[in-house]
């Protein structure tokens, strides 16, 4: 999947890709939001949660690895050679 | 680690995530007449709480586990587990962010379930009956019987 095939889908198909496909990289807070970034293919999927795991805030979406970032300290180096 | 009161189903559950520790807490409140988690915040600890278990104290009828946990992760406890004879076919379930194939073959070899931690509340709704799923036939009855 591109990233432009996953932007044109609602949030509710982007949950269902994330849910299957989508490999968890890592979680951190910033004020009352918990975001939590997935892998799908080549490209980053952060997802922004109002209430975790239940009520998702908004979807953001890039190719760029800076998105990995802010979660640099807590990537499982074993997943990703695995 | 909490502790479990008497004469309820134990569901033991391993995670070092307290935001996850709360929402399978949450998830159980329906059940809560009659199902108590007792939560451990590593793989140590879910291991300690059943090696204290005496002969008399009653098995969980359930142990839910995170994979990624510090100390001993998901997959080692489950291995220890299953080498455990009281404990060789206890209901266990991998709960993981993890949907990667190689967690849940290992799961399957194991024979323990497999599921993907929700990411919105949809899924939210179906992930305690997916645990409930797992008990053993009687317990399954008996935990629902008391929502009727």
């Amino acid at each position: 999947m591109t990233l432009f095939e996953f932007q044109i889908l609602d949030l509710a198909d982007q949950v269902g890709i994330l849910y299957k496909h989508g490999v968890y990289i890592g979680k951190r807070k910033q004020g009352h939001l918990t975001i939590m970034l997935f892998q799908v293919d080549s490209f980053y999927v952060e997802v922004v949660y109002r209430l975790y795991r239940r009520y998702i805030a908004r979807v953001r979406c890039s190719e760029s690895t800076t998105m990995l970032d802010p979660y640099l300290g807590q990537i499982h180096v074993e997943y990703l050679v695995g | 680690m909490t502790k479990p009161a008497k004469s309820k189903n134990i569901v033991l559950y391993a995670d070092d995530d307290t935001d996850d520790l709360e929402l399978v807490q949450d998830s159980f409140s329906l059940y809560s007449n009659n199902v108590e988690v007792v939560t451990a915040k590593d793989g140590s600890q879910a291991l300690s709480y059943l090696h204290r278990l005496s002969d008399q104290d009653p098995s969980p009828c359930l142990i839910i586990l995170d994979i990624n946990m510090p100390v001993i992760n998901g997959k080692e406890v489950l291995k220890k587990i299953r080498e455990m004879q009281r404990f060789e076919s206890i209901p266990v379930v991998l709960f993981t962010t993890s949907s990667l194939p190689q967690d849940e073959k290992f799961a399957r070899e194991y024979n323990a379930g497999f599921v993907t931690k929700p990411l919105d509340v949809m899924q939210m709704e179906m992930i305690t009956e997916v645990f409930i799923d797992h008990c053993a036939d009687e317990i399954k009855k008996n935990i629902r019987r008391h929502l009727q």
